[in-house]
């Protein structure tokens, strides 16, 4: 081996190694932290410690847990299947059905990436509070379910569906919503693979709409009981990581199950 | 089987007219091939009998009925796409199946059409797999059964050959030519390979820009094309244009000279009163149609360029005059060198005149 590639290889693999680590310490510093008391963690710890029994005792004095994750699961399951239905719907329309105004529309679409939410709060919490809507789930999920982002993610996915099966499908008798149904839903499922992990992530973390939207304990998710454990006077921060262990948990597994999917989804393969 | 009839069919896109008014008709049992450049109109015409495109004016009718605003499903009509078009979550019986089971025919007659077809085209040990564990020409014959299934008036096929080697072409070009002595069914098959349009036909059918630009037997259109452009087009190597000028028009025939080589005329029988003295025209001759020195009306002497051997039969690449170039396909030309003087005949009865707007003068 000569000297320069030896060089190569050293750099790369340093700087791999420097992501990895970056990657992985946030989640080893929670497993570990969620061991130790909230003065070992404040006191830089980095040992595990013997506190874990105590601090997941506490964790559930504290929080209601099954209602906060039965919140959590539910809006997020609503998020999810309303999206994927109303955004692949719309990519599917976007790309397949020939119009002067089309790209017009998707434009405009598009262009509502380039608005940051910040701008669209105060509108938003004023409509659902004229919906009546204001401390209800379905509140949260509504705002999201035209994903912009997801609608241009099928519509790009779906320029790798072969026309010709639509045509094939028409020949064999499908209506369009039996050939969406029926064959454009199981070729593309990587696509919806990457999609629902996307979106289910997406809505499991979202907090800064619940927080201003969902107004009692009743209807509180994960993310915001975790980050008002957090923000109490003296926070337990062992208390804390075992909340954001246990707010992890659903999305890790998600995208453990569905790893091969999303690769494939995200490298827009049709299969 | 059914008759397929066109009249005045049209399609445009936009102000972009695609389709120029075609008329045709097509008898029950009949094999016509669409055949032409790319770009011709030969696929949309196909996919406007399918009823994947919509006719903008025009009328079609299938088996005498009209068809106009017919659902691709009812005109009774399979059609065997380019990419096979096989629904790749599907096993090769349910993507056979697929199309009957959603017109609500019953299983056990679903499958014994599947089981039938499948026989038919040797695919039972097949049946399980999906499209991606099949070859080309298994996917091909699976796209055929998917036709055949659903007993239609009319098969359709869009370049079915076009993504099969040369091997597996000729083989499945065999397949598709017994199997409509079989059914007997009405198949209108769409080609830019014209070898693939002689040896299927019944009938051809040559497009360019939206225009039919003649339609008749294989052998006819070779032997008596219409014009300059179904001369080129059919037959391969294409036919030879070399320029020429009338140097006398008597009654019912011409006198040219070639235009690239003094002193080299031939006279044709031509009773076209337009091809008056002094006209440009082109004379056509085949690669196969030269003839030895002397042995034809007229010798033409080209330096060869390049010689290609085929085995059974070699072409001569020559040039007539400097950017004026000739294929001949002549036995005794295969030893030629490159640079070398070779003389060959011209036999006026195999020549075929063109005036300067490619119209055949007769």
């Amino acid at each position: 081996m000569n000297v320069s590639r030896f060089v190569g290889d050293a750099i790369q693999y340093l700087f791999i190694g420097i992501a990895a680590f970056l990657s992985v310490f946030p989640f080893a510093w929670m497993v570990i932290s969620s061991t130790n008391t909230s003065i070992d963690i404040l006191g830089g710890k980095a040992t595990f410690g013997h506190a874990f029994a105590a601090n997941v005792g506490n964790f559930f004095a504290q929080v209601d847990a099954p209602l906060v994750f039965w919140n959590s699961i539910k809006v997020s399951l609503m998020a999810t299947a309303m999206t994927i239905v109303i955004s692949s719907l719309a990519g599917y329309g976007f790309e397949m059905f020939k119009s002067r105004m089309r790209d017009r529309v998707y434009s405009l679409v598009l262009l509502t990436l380039m608005v940051p939410f910040a701008a669209l709060m105060i509108p938003l919490f004023m409509m659902m509070a004229k919906s009546g809507l204001i401390d209800t789930h379905i509140a949260i999920v509504l705002p999201g379910i035209a994903s912009a982002f997801i609608i241009f993610y099928f519509r790009q996915s779906t320029k790798a569906f072969p026309v010709e099966l639509r045509d094939a499908a028409k020949v064999d008798g499908l209506k369009e919503w039996q050939i969406f149904l029926y064959i454009y839903m199981p070729v593309m499922r990587s696509t919806y693979a990457a999609a629902i992990i996307i979106v289910f992530m997406a809505s499991w973390n979202n907090y800064l709409w619940p927080l201003i939207v969902l107004q009692s304990n009743e209807t509180k998710t994960i993310t915001l009981v975790v980050s008002s454990l957090a923000s109490a006077y003296t926070p337990d921060f062992g208390v804390v990581m075992i909340g954001t262990i246990l707010a992890t948990l659903p999305t890790l597994f998600i995208f453990f199950v569905m790893q091969r999917q999303f690769v494939q989804g995200m490298l827009g393969s049709v299969k | 089987m059914a008759a397929v009839e066109l009249t005045d069919i049209r399609k445009s896109f936009g102000t972009l007219e695609i389709i120029k008014g075609v008329d045709l008709t097509i008898e029950p049992g009949e094999f016509v091939v669409f055949v032409g450049p790319s770009g011709c109109g030969k696929s949309t015409l196909l996919r406007m009998i399918a009823g994947l495109e919509d006719i903008t004016s025009g009328e079609l009718r299938i088996g005498g009925d009209r068809m106009n605003e017919v659902d691709p499903s009812q005109r009774g009509i399979a059609m065997v796409f380019q990419s096979y078009a096989l629904y790749p979550h599907m096993t090769v019986r349910e993507n056979m199946g697929f199309a009957l089971k959603f017109a609500g025919i019953d299983k056990a007659e679903i499958a014994r059409r599947v089981d039938g077809a499948a026989g038919t085209l040797g695919l039972d040990a097949l049946m399980d797999r999906k499209p991606k564990a099949l070859s080309g020409g298994q996917r091909q014959r699976v796209a055929i059964g998917r036709a055949i299934v659903r007993n239609p008036k009319v098969f359709l096929f869009d370049e079915p050959l076009s993504n099969l080697d040369a091997e597996l072409r000729v083989h499945m070009r065999v397949e598709i030519a017994k199997l409509h002595k079989r059914l007997q069914s009405t198949i209108v098959y769409v080609t830019h390979d014209q070898v693939e349009a002689m040896t299927l036909a019944d009938k051809i059918v040559v497009l360019r820009s939206g225009i039919v630009e003649q339609v008749g037997r294989p052998l006819d259109l070779y032997d008596d094309p219409a014009n300059m452009f179904v001369a080129g087009f059919i037959g391969s190597p294409k036919m030879n244009f070399l320029p020429a000028r009338i140097e006398a028009a008597e009654a019912g025939r011409v006198t040219v000279a070639l235009t690239g080589q003094a002193g080299v005329r031939l006279t044709l029988p031509v009773a076209d009163g337009s091809a008056g003295v002094g006209g440009e025209v082109s004379l056509g001759i085949r690669p196969e149609h030269f003839v030895g020195a002397g042995e034809g009306d007229a010798d033409l002497t080209v330096e060869v360029d390049v010689v290609e051997h085929l085995g059974a039969t070699s072409y001569v690449y020559a040039e007539v005059a400097p950017g004026e170039r000739v294929i001949i396909q002549r036995d005794e030309a295969r030893h030629a060198a490159a640079r070398e003087k070779l003389t060959v005949g011209l036999p006026a009865g195999r020549a075929f005149l063109f005036d300067a707007a490619g119209r055949r003068l007769r």
